[in-house]
């Protein structure tokens, strides 16, 4: 049953609780007590729990908390006399009920037993509101530290994820087989292999500084790619591509065609024995810039995915980290026994965002 | 004279290699196979003495190939960089080749063959008939992510599990998917005994024979594995024991 209370409310009830043992501590020590004492005390306690609880829901209500400190300090201040000058009017009118301290009764005016009650009321209050500022600031900071440390990490795993799927070794030394295969058989087309091949090591090393790259030069990368694995699979490989010639500006992020691509072949492509077509898609739809990869072959051999530390998760992230969730990635079968892959980006001039 | 059959998807790849061969005159490269059903179709009818063998295949990988085999001949994997085949051959020392190949390291491969050959040789003077199962024949396991090739002579104890066997050798027990009726046609009688319904052993692996109920016996294995013989067998065993 305790465990259903907040810590909220046992700071209340114990923080109430400690006044009320101190109050009876110095009255029976300093001067007389009686039944009358008790019940005034026991009554402005239970006023004051209630007086701050609401004065908390204020708090909440006014989001005092989320705004600047300076901002904060005055609505601490007023707050802190606004609730002070009730909890007064409250404590006097109960001694007044009950017909508490009628020496008092004749000594002050009402206003002045008003001030005087209020006047004590305002440490109460004080003391209250500082413990909850207090506690609230050191918690809020405490969050922000965690959330930036957390953010930290996130950041540097996706650092890694995507440099590790920029390009497969597996790939690298596959295609240097090739390569050397060729030097004898086509000596012209081994040239050209070797400069497909360094554009695109040289491209996946300048793919950490930049944030994106214009669709043209990463198109550029995957021509090279295709080529080179065009030269391992042969006549297995088919690709066709439909690019709109208006999304070529179009910035995307760097290596992320080219890991999907890379997908396509290594999970669609390599594990069929007659091979397969890859097509490649870029087209503007809705306000928003489509880029597809289609490829022969099932979407289950994609199940190891997430798994393998490639493809979707990190694809996702990126563009959640780039685009603020502007941005989709899809997986999914289509018609004809083909996969597709598919990034929704929003078209540049509309948005700002892109260039930071 | 080895005769070589080299199985790789990639037309260059088995060029390359071809290529390289050329200046090992010991070698005879007599086919190739594109992937893992021809592979397995050119070497039931070339019975090649070694392959050359990719493990990134379409359909099936290299590793799949060779667990369909009965009989494996000696194996040179081919691989690009591929951590997953990288870590099978760290556990067992499997030869492997990575692309491309250095000329040296396929001299020190063959040359690693020769030797092995040599020994089976002199252990095996009388390897006469060919259809049986003979004791230096290897056959390839995989259990998980670690395979082996594991001579029949190293294999204690063929334990039935369903369609499968489990093998038994060294500190190790995967499963083929054999049967154990399957197996028993295949290998040398004068070494490998049916004990029971569930079990055949390696003769050459009994420690110790003890009487057991029933005029049974009981065997103990050299790793520790206690087999029942019924009557019936157990007259059979001391036949062939008395020999």
């Amino acid at each position: 049953m305790f465990k259903n209370i907040s810590r909220y409310w046992w700071c209340q009830i114990i923080g109430w609780s400690i006044n009320i043992a101190i109050s009876i501590f110095f009255v029976s020590t300093f001067g007389k007590t009686g039944k009358l004492y008790f019940t005034s005390l026991f009554i402005t306690c239970i006023a004051g729990l209630l007086i701050t609880h609401i004065m908390r829901l204020n708090i909440h209500y006014l989001k005092i908390l989320d705004k600047p400190i300076k901002k904060q300090i005055a609505s601490f201040i007023i707050i802190t006399i606004i609730f002070s000058v009730l909890f007064g009017f409250i404590a006097e009118s109960v001694d007044h009920l009950i017909k508490y301290n009628p020496e008092r009764l004749q000594k002050f005016s009402r206003s002045e037993r008003l001030f005087l009650s209020s006047f004590n009321a305002m440490w109460l209050i004080l003391f209250w509101n500082m413990i909850y500022y207090i506690y609230h600031y050191v918690e809020r900071n405490r969050r922000q530290q965690l959330d930036t440390l957390r953010l930290e990490a996130m950041v540097k795993s996706l650092e890694l994820q995507t440099i590790k799927s920029h390009i497969n070794p597996h790939f690298i030394f596959n295609a240097l087989n090739s390569i050397r295969a060729l030097v004898d058989e086509n000596p012209e087309r081994a040239r050209t292999a070797i400069t497909e091949l360094s554009n695109i090591l040289r491209s996946s090393m300048q793919a950490e500084k930049m944030e994106t790259v214009p669709l043209q030069q990463e198109l550029d990368i995957v021509k090279d790619y295709l080529a080179l694995e065009h030269m391992r699979f042969e006549e297995r490989l088919q690709i066709e591509m439909d690019i709109d010639e208006d999304t070529l500006n179009q910035p995307i992020p760097p290596m992320m065609l080219q890991t999907l691509v890379e997908n396509a072949i290594k999970h669609g492509i390599s594990k069929r024995i007659n091979g397969g077509l890859i097509r490649i898609i870029s087209d503007f739809k809705d306000n928003h810039h489509e880029l597809v990869v289609q490829n022969s072959g099932k979407l289950n051999g994609y199940a190891s995915l997430n798994e393998d530390g490639f493809g979707i998760k990190s694809t996702q992230d990126r563009l959640n980290l780039l685009y603020q969730g502007k941005a989709y990635f899809q997986i999914h079968e289509i018609e004809g026994g083909m996969v597709e892959s598919k990034i929704i980006m929003p078209v540049a001039n509309l948005l700002s965002i892109v260039k930071k | 004279m080895h005769k070589a059959l080299i199985i790789d998807d990639e037309r260059l790849a088995r060029n390359e290699l071809k290529k390289l061969l050329q200046d090992f005159p010991e070698v005879e490269v007599i086919g190739e196979a594109a992937n893992a059903n021809e592979g397995i179709e050119k070497i039931e009818n070339l019975s090649p003495d070694l392959i050359f063998l990719d493990i990134q295949m379409p359909g099936k990988t290299g590793f799949d190939m060779l667990l369909e085999l009965e009989r494996a001949p000696h194996v040179i994997f081919t691989t690009a960089y591929d951590e997953f085949a990288l870590k099978a051959f760290e556990v067992n020392a499997l030869d492997y080749l990575m692309k491309p190949v250095e000329p040296k390291r396929l001299a020190d491969a063959l040359h690693k063959l020769q030797q092995a050959e040599e020994k089976e040789l002199a252990a095996t003077l009388a390897g006469v008939n060919r259809g049986m199962l003979s004791e230096n024949d290897q056959v390839f396991v995989k259990d998980g992510e670690r395979c082996w090739f594991v001579k029949l002579s190293d294999v204690r104890l063929f334990e039935s599990v369903g369609n499968y066997a489990k093998v038994f050798f060294a500190g190790n027990k995967p499963l083929i998917l054999k049967s154990l009726n399957a197996l028993e046609d295949r290998l040398d009688e004068k070494v490998f005994f049916r004990a029971n319904r569930k079990h055949i052993v390696n003769l050459r692996m009994i420690d110790k024979v003890e009487p057991y109920f029933n005029g049974g016996l009981l065997l103990d294995l050299k790793g520790g594995e206690k087999i029942e013989v019924s009557r019936r067998l157990a007259v059979k065993f001391k036949e062939m024991m008395s020999l």
